[in-house]
């Protein structure tokens, strides 16, 4: 249905007059991305239906029914008994480092790989993406011990060191095809020119793939912000915690104090959303670089 | 040129950043020397625990941190932390630097028993000589401190203690018995008559849940009702081989399969949580509610709209429950002495009467020092139990994937997918695969 209307919609789009009536394709389109966006909204919606219900209403209502009275004591036992400031700063500082030093590190791997042609560069892909293929599990109890030895436990260094390393082995694979296929003229100019290799990937190759490195930079944010197991692992004092982690500490053993886990996810995402509110246009500008050259 | 100066910002950044690290992460333990006799100050205790802020535990060991400050004159460290996180990380986490000097965790043979059969937390038997522990712990809340070298407990050497305990026993909704004109069951013959009264009046009368705990609860509660303390032995500590076409375990299976047909149990059990079924009842949805004393605190303060009361199965000598989650001394501990000032601190009269009097269930009160009546009808409950040396542990103690096993095979036969006949002998199978590897 879809794969039938979208050239048809394109097509309306150009010659588009305001007077015409949508046609039966773009209504279905129209309806199409309206459910989508309930079906997305669904779960934020069920938050804020039920982060406002005091935990008696909650347990004698359905989770569909608006609270009886607006009660805050989901969000103030949330705010009283967890560090949310520190956990936010520790979830901020943990994915920012990450993305920078990643995307960093993932230039200087793909301008070796895909433009210097080092020899044998497929295979060092091959070797840089093992990072991503191998089971976090498995890396669990051989990087715990490696931390400890260093005394980096329940140091967000311990965190950032291995998701720079997993995040800048998925951005070396990914820059190193973009790099190959980098037009050779525009460096044989610069070499002409008289820029040294540091000068053209500084002044050159970066400026022209930053759309990229954004979006790569973004995702690697998002990525490691969402990080369980291994921030479990590595980071065992209250004051260390990240969000996740901060949520997870609101699970009990045979019961859970739904209300307050459910106000602490619903403060959680609204940092979430604040970022994506002033990233949205380089996402969207990220994914559509590159689609016309 | 936008851009240059953004990522040398970012690296500066960095740099700067590495170096606080550092230097916050350098001076951490200094609090590793001896100390004097009886003069603690300027030590550091780090205390783990997963209990709630507002729960019975959070609250006495918060009481019991200050004592132990104003003891001691050493400072505690007080980290919390979720069941779930400690249970995936424990093993790890107690032999590294990071370790707490005291930490709770969760009793049984796949957990405490399995950090102490490989060595991760320490002997406790010295500790027990020294401050008398054993002598507060009644016969059944003392088995899950013990465990031997395979990490089974019940026998072996002492390597935590239980701080208050927990079973299993009947909610009852008061104003719908009123309402039929029924008293609380003492018989079996007055509960099943009252079901079926309730069932005959449209109203679903047991709450539980096939998905999680409730089911496999009752499920062994039924087959103790027929047991003797040897079927206990047997089934958990792997004394005798269990018969599982016995009468214990057939009178429950059948009694189950029965109830479901006739409707004193919905076969909507076989999807419902364990909240689930415990909101019914905080609804008012159903007259009876059978789970355990970690519901109490709950219902106290969510059931606003009828009366509620509990009493003990009826019937049985034997019930399910245990002592609670245990303090545990890691092997990395740097303060194992501190440590066990802490314990016996927590097990003090004091810390104890605190721990029942706001909801929990004391292993070694005076119950005259309790005053709310909540807190009284509660603990005379569980008294009772002790009294005929009743606690009889939980049904998916004996392996360590008996959990979901018991839950799948109740499910099984809520749905009509089992008989009783395959249900024991798809349990039987289940039980006697692992078993036969540690016997």
């Amino acid at each position: 249905m879809t794969a039938v209307a979208t050239p048809s919609a394109a097509l309306d789009k150009k010659d588009r007059n305001k007077r015409r009536p949508r046609t039966p394709a773009e209504w279905i389109l129209l309806v199409l991305a309206i459910l989508g966006a309930v079906i997305i909204v669904f779960p934020m919606l069920l938050l804020l239906l039920n982060a406002f219900k005091s935990p008696a209403d909650y347990a004698n209502s359905s989770p569909l029914d608006f609270p009886k009275a607006l009660d805050f004591t989901g969000i103030k036992v949330f705010w009283e008994t967890q560090n949310f400031p520190h956990a936010l700063w520790n979830s901020v500082f943990i994915s920012g480092m990450v993305a920078i030093l990643a995307v960093v590190i993932s230039v200087l791997n793909s301008f070796a790989i895909g433009i210097g042609r080092v020899k044998g560069r497929t295979w060092l892909v091959l070797v840089f993406l093992m990072a991503n293929l191998v089971p976090q599990e498995m890396l669990f109890d051989p990087l715990f011990r490696l931390y400890d030895g260093l005394g980096l436990l329940s140091n967000p260094w311990s965190v950032i060191i291995t998701f720079t390393v997993i995040q800048s082995a998925f951005g070396t694979y990914l820059l190193s095809s973009l790099l190959g296929t980098f037009p050779k003229e525009i460096l044989e100019a610069a070499a002409v020119d008289g820029a040294t290799r540091f000068r053209a990937l500084r002044s050159i190759i970066v400026p022209v793939i930053r759309p990229t490195l954004s979006v790569l930079m973004v995702f690697f944010f998002i990525w490691t912000w969402n990080e369980f197991l291994l921030p479990l692992a590595f980071l065992n004092t209250n004051d260390s915690l990240t969000v996740p982690l901060l949520l997870e500490q609101l699970n009990g053993e045979r019961q859970t104090d739904t209300t307050t886990l459910i106000a602490g996810t619903l403060i959680s995402t609204i940092p979430t959303v604040i970022f994506f509110l002033i990233f949205q246009r380089t996402l969207t500008r990220g994914i559509t670089a590159g689609a016309v050259k | 040129m936008k851009y240059r100066n953004q990522a040398f910002g970012a690296l500066v950044a960095v740099g700067a950043l590495t170096l606080a690290a550092c230097s916050s992460s350098g001076s951490s333990d200094a609090t590793t020397g001896a100390a004097a006799d009886g003069d603690y100050s300027g030590q550091v205790l780090k205390v783990m625990h997963y209990e709630g802020e507002d729960s019975a535990m959070g609250i006495a060991w918060n009481r019991a941190i200050e004592i132990f400050e104003e003891e001691t004159g050493a400072t505690v460290d007080l980290q919390t932390t979720a069941f779930e996180d400690l249970n995936s990380s424990a093993s790890q986490l107690f032999d590294s630097s990071d370790a707490p000097d005291v930490s709770e965790y969760n009793k049984g043979n796949g957990t405490a028993g399995q950090l102490a059969a490989i060595g991760v937390i320490q002997n406790l038997d010295d500790a027990y000589a020294e401050y008398g522990w054993a002598d507060k712990l009644g016969a059944g809340v003392d088995t899950i401190a013990m465990y031997d070298e395979n990490g089974v407990m019940g026998s072996g050497s002492f390597y935590g203690v239980p701080n208050y305990g927990e079973f299993v026993f009947l909610y009852y909704n008061q104003d719908l018995l009123d309402e039929y004109g029924m008293e609380v069951p003492t018989s079996m013959d007055d509960l099943e008559a009252d079901m079926q009264t309730f069932v005959d009046n449209g109203i679903t009368p047991l709450a539980t849940s096939a998905q999680e705990y409730p089911m496999g609860q009752l499920w062994y509660q039924l087959a103790l009702s027929q047991g003797d303390r040897q079927f206990v032995n047997d089934y958990q500590l792997y004394e005798n081989p269990v018969n599982w076409q016995g009468p214990e375990i057939s009178y429950a299976t059948e009694t189950i399969s029965d109830w479901v047909s006739k409707g004193y149990i919905s076969s909507d059990a076989s999807g419902m949580t364990a909240e689930d079924a415990g909101l019914q009842f905080i609804n008012g949805e159903v007259p009876f509610f059978y789970s355990g004393s970690w519901w109490y605190g709950r219902m106290l303060s969510d059931i606003t709209s009828f009366n509620f009361g509990i009493t003990n199965w009826p019937g049985t000598t034997l019930t399910p429950g245990s002592g609670g989650n245990i303090w545990v001394v890691p092997v990395e501990s740097k303060q194992p002495e501190l440590a066990a000032k802490f314990i016996d601190i927590t097990m003090s009269p004091e810390v104890q009467a605190l721990l029942g009097e706001s909801g929990g269930l004391p292993v070694a009160a005076d119950t005259a020092d309790i005053t709310s009546p909540d807190a009284q009808a509660l603990i005379g409950l569980f008294n009772e139990v002790n009294d005929r040396d009743g606690l009889s542990f939980y049904p998916d103690w004996p392996t360590p994937t008996f959990y979901g096993d018991l839950n799948s095979v109740m499910q099984g036969l809520v749905n009509g997918q089992y008989t009783p006949a395959d249900a024991e002998s798809e349990l039987q199978n289940y039980y006697e695969s692992y078993v036969s590897t540690v016997q």
